[in-house]
């Protein structure tokens, strides 16, 4: 850790700015204000439930890195099912059911792949990723573009499909109770259930899991969709919650960070929560130290800094752990 | 007799307390072709590994041409002029046959600037034509066939001043049209004055091709002599040795009764072929009762691993016709483990670390590994009911003697033998009418085997079958109520228990 800040001090210092102003901004940014604590955790929210998509996938050694465009499709489905009349306190609802079923989707097509072919998941999600990037270019141009018609975003979708706020006035919306009831939810799943006790074993080993009759093709296309209706309820919470339209470009690669924040937390969903709190803060802390006037690219470097020390640290917790036992 | 160009004396190689080689010594005479003989971890392999500089005897010498010798690595062994056909080739499939050559070259003298390319080229072309060979020298050897891949195995082995020639199995991956022209060329080398070692468990080879032989029998030299003073019977008696052994403390029972009627067969194949992966049935017969045990003898990679892919829902059917407990199996009919355990199917595969268990489960997690989903084991349908896991998973540690018996123990943390017994504690544990074993004591040790055996054998007493499929002839002599021995993907007629070593031997080495 220490090293970590000396790192970055050094970086900073080359830069050409003082390491401790830099520092006092991002803390500032992420947590300075009441503001800045919301903005944190609504960056945290769509990070949080993309790293859950990521880690139930991960799980079953299946790499679904197809979370980004899962999460588009997913903002895709919510914003058109938004604009639909459905009455009161259900429209919300469906809004974020629609995002699970557009993310699903998605996935169900690299997951017939694999079943059908055994394509290689990493591979066929990645594709899919660049297809989903211009599925949302052509239906804020197309089918969901705004009655006006002048730019490429859609119209917003209705009150009533929207996410509440938590605190008035502040960008934080309930959103953040979805995405931690669904880091508990899984974690229990994973835990405490056959289809999790199955996983596990598949996850851990395919071979055997094949040989002694475990339904491997049922279990793995299942959690694939679920990888995937996860991706699009973290779409569908981002435009119930934040942006309320579609416009294009949509993400900020919060299907790729979410990577990131499963590995970093281990596959562990209730672990996913403090990961995804990092990153959100590193990333609500940055757009605060950026209007300070700190170059992007010194903060991205922190950033990255940062995500090495600790799985430096951890690696090298691991080491000691092993020559421990050996000795 | 002249000097002998390479003299092993006295080799013992141990690794911890198990003894591979103990005392082994052979003189090889420029020009002799020798052949080593003996079963699946006899300690043929063992031995090819220390002539050709793989592996270090605790013990003993070699001397070549009369001067002792140390190899460090298979680089030593081939500057010292002892050139090494492996039984898979270790040829780069993407590279030329020059090429490849070339590489070897390189290697061999540590030269990595030069690149004699042209000699090499015209050295090969006059040495294949010395053996009446047409090698294609730019193919990629991808594309070229595994007869040519292995003449070019042979050139590559033969380049430098060679004077022994080690061969691992080279007939295993030629078809029966490729093997004279094969006995020629290793004649024709011989006839140079290199001395060449043959290692083989096939019998026929040894008579067709050897001018000498050396037996070997867990790890010790049996038999020396000339092939022209011996007989196949004589040696296969030597190879599977007669005398009693671990398992004949086993013999003694053969309980079940032969008057079961026909009306009780758990499995039937007939003329059924089928394949997975590498391994390839070809021709299938066998009619098994409830309560008994039918060995199935052969030497590894004869059919085994598509036999058992087969009779566990591993692999379709390809021709030919299957029951299981009455249900009729058809050719291309698809299948699955599942399906197979539900018609009471359990499986012990031959490799228990990829095949049986999930190394970083614990053994509860293991037992119950294919049941968990069952109504015993779960609450409201899909919760895990671990408290009834834990109970029957500690039951069953305790049945089977798993040791530690701690059923949250990880499964890598045991050694060989308990992990084997979890892989059969949750075979037998779901009362299953066949157990298809393959190999099931492979690495225990005596103690293990014994249990394992007994495991079996009770097994049946509740009127399950098993189909034992071993490479250990002595184990399906001590278990079997009827044998029948797997060659070339072909089994051979059923036979009673009774049918003795000698002649079970002949037949695993492909005579009749």
């Amino acid at each position: 850790m220490l090293i970590a800040l000396a790192t970055c001090a050094g970086i900073v210092s080359i830069a050409g700015a003082s390491p401790v102003a830099v520092a006092q901004a991002l803390l500032q940014g992420a947590t300075g204000t009441q503001y800045n604590i919301s903005n944190t955790l609504v960056q945290t929210i769509p990070l949080l439930v993309t790293a859950l998509a990521v880690i139930v996938a991960f799980r079953a050694e299946m790499f679904n890195i197809g979370v980004e465009g899962q999460f588009l499709l997913g903002a895709v489905f919510a914003c058109w099912a938004g604009q639909l009349a459905v009455p009161g306190p259900v429209a919300v609802v469906v809004t974020l059911l629609a995002s699970m079923l557009g993310g699903a989707l998605w996935a169900l097509i690299p997951a017939i792949m694999l079943h059908l072919r055994g394509v290689q998941i990493v591979l066929s999600s990645l594709i899919m990723n660049f297809i989903a990037v211009q599925v949302v270019a052509w239906v804020v141009r197309g089918p969901l573009q705004e009655a006006v018609r002048e730019y490429p975003q859609s119209d917003p979708i209705r009150a009533a499909a929207e996410l509440p706020k938590v605190v008035a006035g502040l960008q934080l919306h309930t959103g953040i109770w979805i995405a931690l009831a669904m880091a508990v939810f899984f974690d229990m799943l994973l835990r405490f259930t056959v289809f999790g006790q199955q996983l596990k074993a598949i996850g851990n080993g395919l071979r055997a899991s094949k040989t002694m009759g475990l339904p491997v093709s049922r279990i793995l296309v299942s959690t694939v969709l679920i990888s995937g209706a996860l991706g699009g309820l973290a779409g569908g919470i981002q435009i119930a919650g934040v942006t309320h339209f579609l416009a294009d470009p949509y993400s900020k690669g919060y299907g790729y960070t979410a990577i990131a924040v499963a590995l970093l937390a281990r596959l562990s969903p209730v672990g996913a929560i403090p990961a995804a709190l990092l990153f959100g803060a590193l990333t609500s802390g940055s757009s605060a130290a950026q209007s300070a006037g700190i170059p992007v690219v010194v903060l991205q470097v922190i950033q990255a800094v940062i995500l090495f020390s600790i799985l430096g640290a951890r690696f090298t917790r691991t080491l000691l752990a092993k020559s421990g036992v050996k000795s | 007799m002249s000097q002998p160009v390479l003299s092993i004396q006295n080799i013992t190689k141990s690794f911890g307390d198990f003894v591979a080689l103990s005392d082994v010594s052979l003189n090889l005479q420029p020009g002799e072709i020798h052949a080593v003989l003996g079963e699946n971890g006899a300690g043929k392999s063992t031995l090819l590994n220390i002539l050709a500089g793989m592996t270090q005897a605790t013990s003993g010498a070699i001397l070549l041409n009369g001067a002792a010798v140390r190899f460090t690595s298979a680089v030593d062994a081939a500057k010292a002029g002892i050139g090494m056909v492996h039984q898979h080739f270790m040829l780069v499939p993407t590279l030329s046959a020059t090429e490849n050559l070339l590489l070897a070259d390189m290697v061999e003298k540590r030269d990595w600037f030069s690149w004699p390319a042209g000699n090499i080229r015209k050295r090969i072309a006059n040495q294949a034509a010395s053996f009446g060979w047409d090698v294609d020298l730019d193919a990629r050897i991808d594309t070229q066939t595994v007869g040519a891949q292995q003449r070019l195995e042979i050139l590559k082995a033969l380049q430098g001043e060679r004077k022994v020639l080690l061969l691992d199995e080279p007939t295993a991956v030629l078809t029966p049209g490729e093997l004279p022209g094969f006995f020629a060329t290793i004649k024709a080398i011989a006839a140079t004055g290199t001395g060449i070692i043959i290692i083989t468990h096939k019998l026929d080879e040894v008579m067709a091709v050897a001018d000498t032989v050396t037996v070997l029998r867990r790890g010790k030299v049996v038999h020396h002599g000339s092939t022209a003073g011996t007989s196949v019977q004589d040696l296969a008696r030597e190879m599977v040795g007669d005398a009693s052994n671990a398992f004949a403390v086993l013999t003694a029972k053969h309980e079940v009764s032969q008057a079961v009627g026909m009306s009780d067969v758990r499995i039937m194949l007939q003329d059924a072929a089928a394949v997975d992966g590498e391994s390839v049935l070809r021709c299938g017969n066998l009619a098994i009762r409830a309560g008994e045990i039918f060995g199935v003898a052969g030497v590894d990679g004869n059919g085994q691993g598509a036999l058992a892919a087969l009779l566990t829902g591993n692999t379709e059917l390809g021709a030919g016709s299957m029951s299981i407990n009455g249900d009729d199996i058809f050719p291309h009919q698809s299948v699955s483990p599942r399906s197979f355990l539900a018609k009471g199917v359990s499986y012990i595969p031959a490799d228990r670390q990829q095949d049986g268990l999930v190394m970083s489960m614990s053994i509860a997690e293991n037992i119950v590994l294919d049941r968990v989903s069952e109504p015993t084991f779960t609450r409201y349908g899909m919760l895990l009911d671990r408290q009834a896991i834990r109970e029957f998973a500690e039951r069953e540690v305790e049945r089977f003697d798993i040791r530690p018996a701690d059923s949250s123990r990880i499964v890598s943390s045991l050694s060989g033998g308990n992990q084997q017994k979890v892989v059969i504690a949750r075979a037998l544990s779901r009362n299953p009418k066949v157990v298809v074993a393959v190999n099931p004591t492979r690495g225990l040790d005596v103690g293990a085997i014994a249990y394992v055996h007994r495991a079996l054998r009770a097994a049946t007493a509740n009127g399950c079958c098993v189909v034992l499929i071993s490479t250990e002839l002595d184990e399906i002599l001590a278990l079997s109520d009827r044998v029948s021995v797997l060659y070339d993907g072909r089994m051979s007629e059923t036979m009673p228990f009774s049918v003795g070593k000698v002649e079970l031997g002949r037949l695993m080495g492909g005579t009749h």
